[in-house]
Order: structure tokens, then sequence, then C-alpha cells
């Protein structure tokens, strides 16, 4: 009886005696508002299993590896999440611009115009960390921004009235255009970043675990990077610009938003922070191939949608959920099952929640 | 709607000597908007196939021309080509007829190239003066014949020129010979081919694909990935067609269906597990264990719409590969996959390695497919697909199951995938689960949206070119560079690795004909009004049934 569904949905009354459909979907129903609790004692329980096997440490241990894998998917989750939002569009081009901003990030902090270079400025003590972080960030975050706003130009803008399909294709087409290019130039083996010793040291230990400057500066400047998104889009003009264009494109045009531009404006932010997710990556684990972004932006994708796509909080609590499920499952069934347990995790919440955990409901635009 | 083109009655290919030109109705004005652009509607929809044909017939021409300028040469090939008359002008007895054939190839490329040129900006009237033609065609076609066969027959040195060997192969002849009697057929049964487009198109793809094996008999890499690649790919684009295109529902995890046909197969036929069921029995198995998967993994989807579908079935794309590299039930033997499958048999004739049984029996089934998908587009189950596809809350609400319209089209697009899963199998002989990843799923689905959706004609065209473009272009750049270098005394263009370029192609490939061409290469007439007049028109399409 699929008609009954249909017959909630415009607020007529169910029928009288419940069908094993309607049974069914009363489940459904209690499983998709409890599904948070579900999902948060679900990885509570994951912990708790993966302490009593191999020991309180080990887990705490996974704990901190979860939050630090969590932060980089975050960001990239964030120019998902941003893009989706206002042009419905999966940018399947947004992972590789997270490796290619990795590969600028190591052209420019080996670039030697005065005798010396980035990478021997950050490694000189904290004071350099930082002036070489304040150098590159920005700089790989602005070029970054740009080859964004140049991809949208050139292969969605066109097509932002075509069919649904369309600019979908042309989003896979770039990906391959830019992991070509890296495979091209950088070739098909693991790169080093040499951003490896720019932050030696462990901070502390706490219970046995050792903290290190790495973990702390990858997981807060992702917080930091995401809590200024927020403010932006919250508190600015162009970020209000944004919502009302996610909202409702004709409308915010009529109201005098500037949609090119806005959109133009979202690229350049989203690719700019995957472009900090490419630094704090490079920053925790040194080696970057060209078709990592692949793997990275699906699975950042699923974070985003975990959280409730189009929303920002969202992507970001999504990812530290993914992160801490990769590892602690890999830890339980083993890690040849990653992507299979992020891929399941992905069905079980589209399947039982399809607004993620933050989101409003939207599944029916699309 | 005065042309004759679209009354088949009033022109046919024996109208006779009559030197009638098709009115000109630039002069009439349209009697009504109404009439007008569904009459205009109409012929554009109908010279699709026309175009296809052209445009097919010009492939094989520019291709034979320009095929021995990139193969080796062979010795005992036969014939004349463009290079032999570019680097030593004809000066013997055949001078005569060699210009002759000249001036109808540039003549008939030059109309063929207009009226294409015409058809892709829909601008002018392409359809005059197709006698003319069909003449130039003719000619082209039968004095090439004559000149290559007495060549052939004769197997002198050529008639003309100052030639050392027979520098030309046969593989170029033949081309040559194919483009001309294509385009000749095409200008000749003209108001046909308007009013029967597909039956054309695929009457002369089958033509040319049953002879492929022959046509290309000096390059086996050529007939091997005709088999391959190209028909395989073929079929998965059209059972992805039916999931993406009939129905609408974007899946993006299409290569794990054809896992899955591929290992059913694989471990019924093969020493893995001591089974050797007979091939023809096999893929029966392989195709319901697929279309079994299709509606299980269908079914927790139905509630989901557009992108988000699209996700969880790309999640069932990555799942599936990686159980099969986990070796799952200790059944898919891990990373190394299942190898020993038995290669197909029929009346104890045995396939073997040869890719040229395999070719003619995925082109039998493509057109057995073909014509079963045909049917049921038009059945009520296709009509509920499109309804569901227009709008799921409207077509539920007028009597529509959605959900078994969902499952049906899920397991149908998989069933497909399992079949070619079998061959691929059979064909490789083995079977590695780096053979079905996302990049699988990607090739068919960019198939599908380039060929045009919901148009079988168009995937199935989109199959051959993706194919094509990938699977042969790709990997012979190298090889044809090179020598192209060394014929145009360009010898830097060999020394560069073109491997490392590939991605960068296909995904340019991929963005240009996206941005040229948004809903496809042949777009199905639906997509179109679509394109140019919004949703109202589609509906109206869908209505009557011309989907």
């Amino acid at each position: 009886m699929p008609a009954s569904a249909d017959a909630t949905a415009l607020g007529v009354p169910a029928e009288p005696s419940p069908t094993l459909m309607a049974r069914i979907r009363e489940v459904g129903r209690l499983l998709n508002r409890a599904f948070p609790v579900i999902i948060v004692a679900v990885l509570i329980l994951m912990i708790g299993l993966v302490a009593g096997r191999s020991g309180g440490t080990t887990a705490a241990a996974e704990v901190r590896e979860g939050l630090t894998i969590g932060a980089v998917y975050a960001l990239i989750a964030v120019g998902y999440t941003m893009v989706y939002g206002i042009i419905e569009l999966i940018n399947f081009a947004h992972g590789d611009v997270f490796t290619l901003s990795a590969f600028y990030a190591i052209f420019i902090a080996e670039f030697q115009p005065f005798g010396f270079n980035l990478n021997s400025l950050a490694t000189s003590g904290p004071p350099g960390f930082f002036a070489a972080l304040a150098i590159l960030m920005p700089l790989t975050m602005i070029a970054a921004g740009l080859t964004g706003m140049l991809i949208e130009r050139v292969a969605y803008r066109r097509l932002r009235t075509a069919p649904r399909l369309a600019p979908l294709i042309t989003a896979v087409g770039v990906s391959f255009i830019i992991e070509g290019f890296l495979f091209a130039t950088q070739g098909s083996t693991n790169v080093r970043t040499g951003k490896a010793n720019w932050l030696p040291g462990n901070a502390f230990t706490v219970g046995g675990v050792v903290i290190s400057w790495h973990d702390i500066f990858v997981f807060f400047s992702a917080l930091v990077l995401m809590f200024l998104l927020q403010a932006f889009v919250r508190l600015t003009r162009l970020g209000k610009a944004m919502r009302a264009t996610a909202q409702d494109r004709d409308a915010a045009l009529l109201n005098g938003v500037n949609i090119n531009r806005t959109i133009s404006a979202t690229f350049f932010i989203g690719s700019a922070l995957a472009a900090a997710g490419g630094i704090i990556y490079s920053v925790k684990d040194d080696l970057i191939v060209w078709n990592l972004g692949f793997r990275f932006g699906i699975i950042a994708f699923t974070c985003a949608v975990l959280g409730g796509i189009g929303n920002i909080v969202g992507a970001g609590v999504g990812a530290f959920l993914i992160g801490l499920i990769q590892v602690f499952g890999g830890q339980l069934i083993g890690s040849a099952w990653d992507n299979a347990i992020i891929f399941a995790m992905l069905i079980i919440v589209l399947v039982v929640r399809p607004v993620g955990l933050l989101g409003m409901k939207v599944a029916d635009r699309a | 709607m005065p042309e004759p083109i679209v009354d088949p009655l009033a022109v046919t290919e024996t109208a006779g000597p009559t030197t009638e030109e098709p009115r000109r109705d630039d002069d009439l004005a349209p009697p009504d908007e109404l009439p007008a652009t569904a009459s205009e509607a109409a012929r554009e929809e109908s010279s699709v196939g026309f175009t296809a044909l052209v445009i097919a017939g010009l492939v094989f021409i520019v291709a034979g021309w320009l095929l021995p300028w990139f193969v080796e040469q062979t010795s005992n090939g036969i014939g004349f080509s463009a290079q032999d008359a570019v680097s030593s002008p004809p000066t013997g007895i055949g001078t005569f007829v060699v210009y002759l054939i000249g001036v109808a190839m540039v003549g008939l490329v030059a109309f063929a190239l207009y009226d294409l040129l015409n058809s892709i900006t829909h601008r002018g009237r392409p359809l005059r003066w197709w006698r003319r033609r069909t003449a130039l065609a003719i000619l082209g076609a039968v004095g090439t014949l004559v000149v290559w066969l007495l060549i052939g027959v004769l197997r002198e040195e050529p008639l003309f020129g100052n030639i050392s060997s027979f520098a030309a192969t046969d593989n170029a002849v033949w081309m040559t010979l194919t483009g001309f009697v294509v385009l000749a057929l095409t200008y000749g049964l003209r108001p046909w081919v308007v009013t029967h487009g597909e039956v054309a198109f695929g009457g002369v793809v089958f033509m040319i694909g049953a002879l492929m094996p022959f046509i290309f008999n000096q390059s086996t890499s050529f007939i091997e990935w005709g088999a391959s690649a190209a028909a395989i790919y073929t079929l998965l684009a059209l059972g992805l067609n039916i999931v993406v295109g009939f129905a609408g529902l974007l899946d993006l995890g299409y290569a794990a269906f054809f896992a899955i046909g591929a290992y059913t197969c694989g471990s019924l036929a093969s020493p893995v597990h001591g089974l050797h069921f007979p091939f023809w029995i096999v893929i029966f198995i392989g195709l319901a264990v697929a279309a079994l998967f299709g509606a299980v993994l269908g079914a927790p989807t139905l509630r989901l719409r557009g992108d988000y579908l699209a996700i969880v079935t790309l999640g069932f794309g990555e799942i599936i590969p990686d159980a099969a590299n986990n070796n799952l039930f200790n059944a898919t033997g891990g990373p190394e996959g299942i190898t020993g499958i038995d290669h197909p048999s029929i009346f104890g004739f045995n396939f073997g390695i040869d890719a040229k049984f395999y070719f003619w029996s995925l082109l039998i089934i493509i057109a057995i497919v073909l014509v079963l998908l045909r049917n049921i587009q038009r059945s009520r189950l296709g009509r509920a697909w499109a309804a569901i596809r227009e709008d799921e809350v409207a077509a539920a609400a007028t009597g529509v199951n959605p959900v078994t319209t969902k499952l049906l089209a899920f397991s149908i697009g998989a069933s497909i995938s399992g079949l070619a899963g079998a061959f691929f199998g059979a064909e490789l002989g083995s079977i590695t689960p780096d053979s079905f990843q996302f990049a699988v799923s990607v090739t068919v689905l960019s198939t599908v949206v380039l060929g045009g959706l919901g148009n079988n004609t168009g995937v199935a065209a989109g199959g051959i070119l993706v194919s094509f473009i990938i699977f042969w272009m790709l990997d012979h750049l190298q090889e044809w560079m090179g020598t192209f270098g060394l014929k145009f005394g360009l010898p830097a263009l060999g020394t560069i690795d073109y491997s490392r370029w590939v991605y960068i192609v296909y995904g340019a490939i991929l963005v240009g004909i996206m941005l040229l061409r948004p809903a496809g290469l042949l777009p199905s007439r639906a997509r179109k009004s679509e394109l140019q007049a919004g949703g109202q028109s589609e509906a109206l399409a869908v209505v009557q049934g011309v989907v």
C-alpha cells in the first residue's frame, strides 16, 4: 500500500487497521526520531568494545586518531555541504581540489626567493612555525579558492539550468582533469609534503596516551576555521546572500542578490577550506598521492550527508562521528573494511533518517 | 509540413528521374504557430537517425583515409588510399577515375558536413538537394569499389602514381568503402531513413558490427577492443539507461551488479568451487542473481530521491568490490579474484580466447536487448517509469505502484548488467575486484548521459563512442602520435609520454561534450523538449507516448 505514505504526508489520516507496511513505517519513524541517540550509543558501544578488548589506552589513542582524521574530513565536508546547499550539485571535483591544494602548499612552501623557504622557517621553532603558517595558509587558500571559482565558472555555470545529470558529469570530468594533471606532473607514487617536522614533539600525555602538537594543531585549527566560517555565514552580508540563495534562488535574485557572485564566493570559500584541510593533512600525515582526493571526497560527502546536507555545523559533527566510526570500526572488524563500514553507515543514515542529524527536510527537492 | 520528407509515400528512392527540387518552405508562412513547431520538432527528431548515419559514414570515410597514416603498413594489403594520392599524384591511366572519385568524395563529404552543421546548430533547411548527394555518394562508392576491386583482383602495382609497394592496408580500404556505402544508402533511401531513423541506424550498426571482424582483419587489437570493451560497455549502458534514463533513478554504483554477475558466473564455471556448468545456463543464473540483488539493494532506496539515491547506490558500488576484495565467505578469491573461468562453447565448438565469437554473441544479445527495451518502454511498465520519473506523487496518486515500478527498473537494469558481467568473465577467463571499481560506474553513466538519456539508439552510439575513446584511442595514442610525428617531420610528438595525459584528455572530453550538448549527443525527444521549452512539453510527450 504505497499510497498511504503519501496520504499521511498530505495530512490525510492513515488507515485505521495497521498493515504490515504501516507497522514497518511506524518502526522507521521511531528509528528516525531516535537516530542521534542510537548513533551515539553505537559509537560508545564500539569504544567500549575496543577498550574491553585492547585496553583503555588503545581506545583513547583511537579516539585521538578518529578526531584528527575527522578534522580533515570536516574541512572538506564543509565545501560539499555549502555547494550542495546552494546549487544542489555533488561537486565530485571537490575532493581533488583538496589534493591539488596540498600540492599547492608543497610548491609554496618550497618556493625559495630569498635564500630560505617556508619549510626551513617553520622548522626553526614555534614562532617560525606560526609565521610560516600565516604565510602559507592564506596563499594556499587563495590559490585553491581561485581554482574552485574557475571550476565553477568553466564547468558548472553554463549548466545551471541544464538537466541535473549534466553538471554531475562535468564534475566527474573536472575530477578526472585534476587527477590527471596531478598524475602527469607529480607521478603515481606517494609524494612527501615535507611538513612532517613542522611541529615536532609531544604536548602532553593523558593516561598513557601521547598527544602531540600535531594532533592539537590539526584538531583546533579545524575547529577555529569552522567557527569562523559559521560566523561568516551567520553575520556578514555575503553570508546572508548565500543563505538566501540556498533557500530560494529566484527570490534572492528578486531581492537584489547577485547570484553569480554569491555562488562564486561559495566555491571560493569551500575550496579555501579544502585547502586548509590539505595543509593540516600534510602536517598530520606527510604523504599525499594524486588520487587521494577521490576517497577523501566521498568520505567527506558522507560526513556532510550524515550531518545534514546544507548544514555547516552538521558537516563538522558528521565528520568527527565518521572519523571515530571509521577508526573504531577498523579496529573491530579489520581495516580492510574501512570503506565498507563508512558506506554502510551512509546507507543506514539515508534510509533511516535521510535529512541527516541536524538537517532540514530537503529530500523532496532533489 | 509541406516537406516531402515527412511523407514517405510522396518521395521514395524509386521516384524516378524527376528533377523536381523539394519545395522551399521558407516562402510559405506557417499557417499556425502550433503545427509549425510541431512539424519542426517532428522533423528534427526524425532526422536524428539520419544525422547519426551521416556521422557514421563520415567517420568511416575519414578514418579510412587517415588510418594508413597511423597503422603499421602491411605488404599484402590491397588498394589505394588518400595518402597515396597526396604523396604521389596519379599519372597513369587511372588518373581520370581517381579524380572523379576525388571530386565525388570531396563533394559528398562537404555536403554531409553541411548537413551535420545545420542539424547541430538547428538552423537553415538541411534537407534540400539530397538527390545530388545521393548521386555523389553512389558515384564515389561505385568508383572506389571498381578501382579497388581492379587492384585487388589484378594484384598488380596500383594503376596510377609511382607507388613502390602497396602502401594502404585492407582495413583502410574497407573502412572508406563502408563509409561510402553508408552515406550512399543514407542519401539514397533518404525518405525512408528519415521516417525510420532508429531502424535504419540499428540496421547499419549491426551490419557494420557483424562485418567488423572482416573489415579489421588486419588489426586484431581492434576486434578485441570491439568484443571486450565496446560491446560490453554498450550492454552496460543499455542496462543503466533503464534505471537512469527511463525511471529517472540516478545510480552511481552500477558496477556492483556487473561484479555480481561476473562473480556468480565465474564461481559456477571455474575450478574455484569445482563447478563447471555450461555457459549458456550460467548466464541466466547470473542474470537472475543480479536481478535479485538489484531488487534487494533497490529496496532500501525506495524512499530516496535524486542525489541521495545516487550516494546510496555509490555506497553499494563501493561495498561490493570491497567485499570481493576481502574474500567474503571465502567465495571471491580476494584480490586475486577468480581465475580459470571456462570459455563458452556451442555445439562442441569452444570459443576459446578468440574475440570474434564473443563479439558476435554480444552483438546478437544487444540486438535482442534493444528490441526488448523498445517494447518495454512502450508497454504499461515503460509508461509507469516515465510517470515516476516525472512526478512520483502524481504517479502514485493515479494508480502507479512506485514500489514495484522502481524495483522492476532496478532489477531489469541489474539483470542486463549481470549478463554483461557473465560475458566479461568468460572472455577474459579471470576476474579481479579491480575491474569493478567506481570508475566503471562513472564510465557507464557518462556513456548514458553522453549518448542521450532515455534514448536507446543514442545510448548504444554513446557506448561505442566512449569505449572507442577510452579503450582504443587512448590506448593507441602513443603509437599514433609517434607514427604521425614521423610522417610529418615532427618526431617530438612521439616522445611525449601520452599515458600520463590520458585522464586529462578523458576528463576534457566529458566536460566539453556536456557543455556543448547538455542533453547528450542524441537526446530523446522528451529530453530535448524539456531543454527547449521547459517541463510542459515533456509532460505532453509522455502523455502522447512518444518517449
